[in-house]
C-alpha cells in the first residue's frame, strides 16, 4: 500500500484487565441490565445464585436506558464509585 | 492510458480488495494527488478532526474522509457534502454505534436539500433511489466506506445485521424541491432556502406504494397509511422518525387540495392508531405490546385505548422526490425505536467564496 | 463491549454475558479497542423466543463461568 493513503484508522491502545479478588465474599456486585428483552430474567436468576452460593456484601441492580448505545457517562460513574465487580447481560 | 498504466491500476484495485477496505465493488486507488485535490475542495486542513466514528471511534479527519471519498469515486466538489454527512451520522442522536452493530437492517440514508443539488447534478427526479447518477452513487458510498473503514463496522464481524439491504452500498437522494407544493424538509427544520444541508436517517429499504386513481387526499392517504401500518411489524407501536417520500404527482394531489404537510402528518398519525386489544402478542403475530405496557391495562384483551404507531405526528417526515410522471410514493422506515436513532441535519459548509450566498 | 472494556479499565472486574452468535463480534470489537484478550461469558443463542424458565436455565449453566471470570 506504499503508494496509496490508508482509509482506516486504528485507535487500539494496550489495555489490561482489572485484578481479580480471590472470591466474592464481602464484595459489592453490580448487575447491569443492558435493556434487551429477557436480560432481566437471566439477571434475576444470577442474583438468586449469588445469594445462595457466594457471600456478597450487597447486590446492586442497574439498567442501561437502551442496549443500542454504550452506558451513559453518568451511569458509568455511578457504578464505578459504588461496586467491586460487575456482571453485564445480555447481548444477543 | 497506456497498457502498463491500466495494468498498474488493476493491480492497485486488487491490492485494495486484499486489504479488505472495499465494499465488494472496485474502488478508485487513493493516490496522494487524488486525495490532495479532494482535501483542497473542502477548504479545510487535512488534519482537521471532523468526528470520531463509532463503534471503534476512529478519527475521521478531513484527509481520512477524502481517502474514502476518492475510493468511492467522488469528484472533489462532492467532499463538503460527504464531510457534512459524516458529521451528521456521528452526532450522538443518530446512534451510529447501534446502527452499525444491530442485527436489524438500517443503512444511513442521506437526503440533500438546497442549491448544492443543482451544482453537483445530484438526482432528485426520475429514479431518485436508483442508479445512474455519480453524485448520489458516490456520496452515499463514501459515507458507508467511512463507517466501515474508520468506524470499524465490518460486515458480518462487528456489523451483525441479519439481512441488511442494498442501501448499504450507497443510499443518497436529493429532494425535488422544485416539484413540491410545500417547504422542503430542511426549511421545515429551520434552515433557509439558500442553505444546503444533509439529513441522515438510519433507514430501511424504501417500500413502494402505488395509487393511480385517488383524486382526494383522504383516499390517497388511506392507501399510504395502510402501508405505513405494517412497517417493522404490524403490531409495532411508538415508532420514531420515518420518511414519507411523495412523488410530485401525489404531492400535487394533496397540495392542490390545500392540505399542508402538518395536515398530512396529523391525518396519518390519527389513522395509524390501534386499540390495545388488537396489539396483544399472539397467534396472529408473536410480537406485540411489551409486558411493561400491557401491565398498565386491567383487561388488555378488551381494552379500546388507542395506541399510536408513531410517537408523534412530527415523526412522520415528508419530502417530495422522484420523477414528475407516476403516482408512486415510498415509505422509508427509520430504525427509530424510543431512545434509538433519529433524523439528524447538518448544514453543508461552503467550500469556497463562490459558494457563499 | 465498550462498557466491559471501560469498567475493566477502571479496575472493576467485569463479566459480560453474550450469546454464541456474538462471540466473534465481541472479540473483534474488544480487539479494535486494544483489549484482544478480553473474555466474555457465552450462553446459547437464541434468547428472545425463550420462556422465563428457559432463560433461568441458561443462568444456571453459566454461573460457574461467571464466578471464574470475576475471581482469580
Amino acid at each position: 500500500m506504499s503508494d496509496y493513503l490508508d482509509p482506516t484508522d486504528s485507535v487500539a491502545v494496550p489495555r489490561k484487565t482489572a485484578p481479580r479478588p480471590s472470591s466474592l465474599d464481602g464484595k459489592t456486585v453490580t448487575l447491569l441490565d443492558i435493556s434487551k428483552a429477557k436480560g432481566d430474567h437471566l439477571l434475576d436468576r444470577i442474583e438468586e445464585l449469588l445469594r445462595e452460593r457466594a457471600r456478597p456484601k450487597a447486590i446492586v441492580r442497574k439498567r442501561k436506558p437502551t442496549f443500542a448505545r454504550p452506558a451513559p457517562d453518568e451511569l458509568r460513574r455511578e457504578i464505578v464509585g459504588a461496586t467491586d465487580v460487575l456482571i453485564e447481560a445480555l447481548a444477543d | 492510458m497506456s497498457l502498463a498504466d491500466s495494468e498498474l491500476t488493476a493491480d492497485a484495485i486488487e491490492e485494495l480488495y486484499a486489504r479488505g477496505v472495499t465494499d465488494g465493488l472496485p474502488v478508485v486507488p487513493p493516490t496522494r494527488e487524488r486525495v490532495s485535490r479532494a482535501v483542497a475542495a473542502t477548504g479545510r486542513d487535512a488534519g482537521e478532526l471532523v468526528a470520531r466514528v463509532p463503534p471503534n471511534y476512529g478519527r475521521a479527519t478531513v484527509e481520512k474522509i477524502a481517502v474514502n471519498a476518492v475510493m468511492a469515486g467522488c469528484r472533489p466538489e462532492y467532499l463538503p457534502v460527504v464531510v457534512a454527512a459524516v458529521e451528521a451520522v456521528c452526532d450522538e442522536a443518530f446512534d451510529l454505534h447501534g446502527v452499525s452493530a444491530t442485527t436489524n437492517a438500517p443503512a444511513p440514508l442521506v437526503v440533500v436539500n438546497g442549491p448544492v443539488r443543482g451544482r453537483l447534478e445530484l438526482n432528485c427526479g426520475a429514479g431518485v433511489f436508483g442508479s445512474g447518477w455519480r453524485a448520489n452513487a458516490t456520496i452515499g458510498r463514501a459515507l458507508r466506506l467511512v463507517c466501515v473503514n474508520v468506524g470499524g463496522a465490518i460486515p458480518g464481524v462487528v456489523s451483525m445485521s441479519t439481512l441488511a439491504h442494498p442501501g448499504r452500498y450507497t443510499y443518497c437522494i436529493g429532494e425535488h424541491e422544485e416539484a413540491s407544493p410545500w417547504d422542503s424538509l430542511a426549511v421545515e427544520h429551520g434552515f433557509a432556502r439558500a442553505d444546503s444541508t444533509v439529513a441522515v436517517l438510519a433507514a430501511d429499504a424504501p417500500l413502494s406504494v402505488y395509487d393511480q386513481r385517488s383524486r382526494a387526499p383522504e383516499d390517497l392517504l388511506a392507501t399510504i397509511a395502510a402501508s405505513m401500518a405494517v412497517i417493522e411489524h404490524h403490531k409495532m407501536t411508538h415508532w420514531g422518525d420515518t420518511l414519507l417520500v411523495l412523488s410530485p404527482e401525489h404531492a400535487a394531489l394533496v397540495g392542490d387540495a390545500r392540505w399542508t404537510k402538518a395536515d398530512v402528518r396529523r391525518w396519518l398519525w390519527e389513522r395509524l392508531r390501534r386499540p390495545v386489544r388488537e396489539l396483544l402478542p399472539g397467534r396472529d403475530g408473536g410480537d406485540g405490546l411489551p409486558e411493561h405496557v400491557l401491565r398498565k391495562f386491567k383487561d388488555p384483551a378488551h381494552d379500546d385505548t388507542l395506541v399510536p404507531k408513531f410517537r408523534a405526528p412530527e415523526n412522520i417526515k415528508i419530502l417530495v422526490a422522484g420523477g414528475t410522471a407516476g403516482r408512486f410514493s415510498a415509505i422509508v422506515p427509520g430504525w427509530t425505536f424510543s431512545k434509538g436513532s433519529a433524523l439528524v441535519f447538518r448544514q453543508i459548509r461552503p467550500a469556497s467564496l463562490e459558494d457563499t450566498p | 463491549m465498550h462498557d466491559g472494556v471501560f469498567f475493566e479499565d477502571q479496575g472493576i472486574p467485569t463479566a459480560t454475558v453474550i450469546s454464541t452468535e456474538f462471540v466473534r463480534a465481541a472479540r473483534a470489537q474488544a480487539g479494535a479497542l486494544g483489549a484482544a484478550d478480553y473474555q466474555t461469558v457465552v450462553v446459547a443463542h437464541p434468547i428472545q423466543p425463550l420462556t422465563r424458565d428457559e432463560v433461568r436455565a441458561l443462568a444456571d449453566k453459566a454461573f460457574d463461568e461467571i464466578l471464574r471470570r470475576l475471581t482469580r
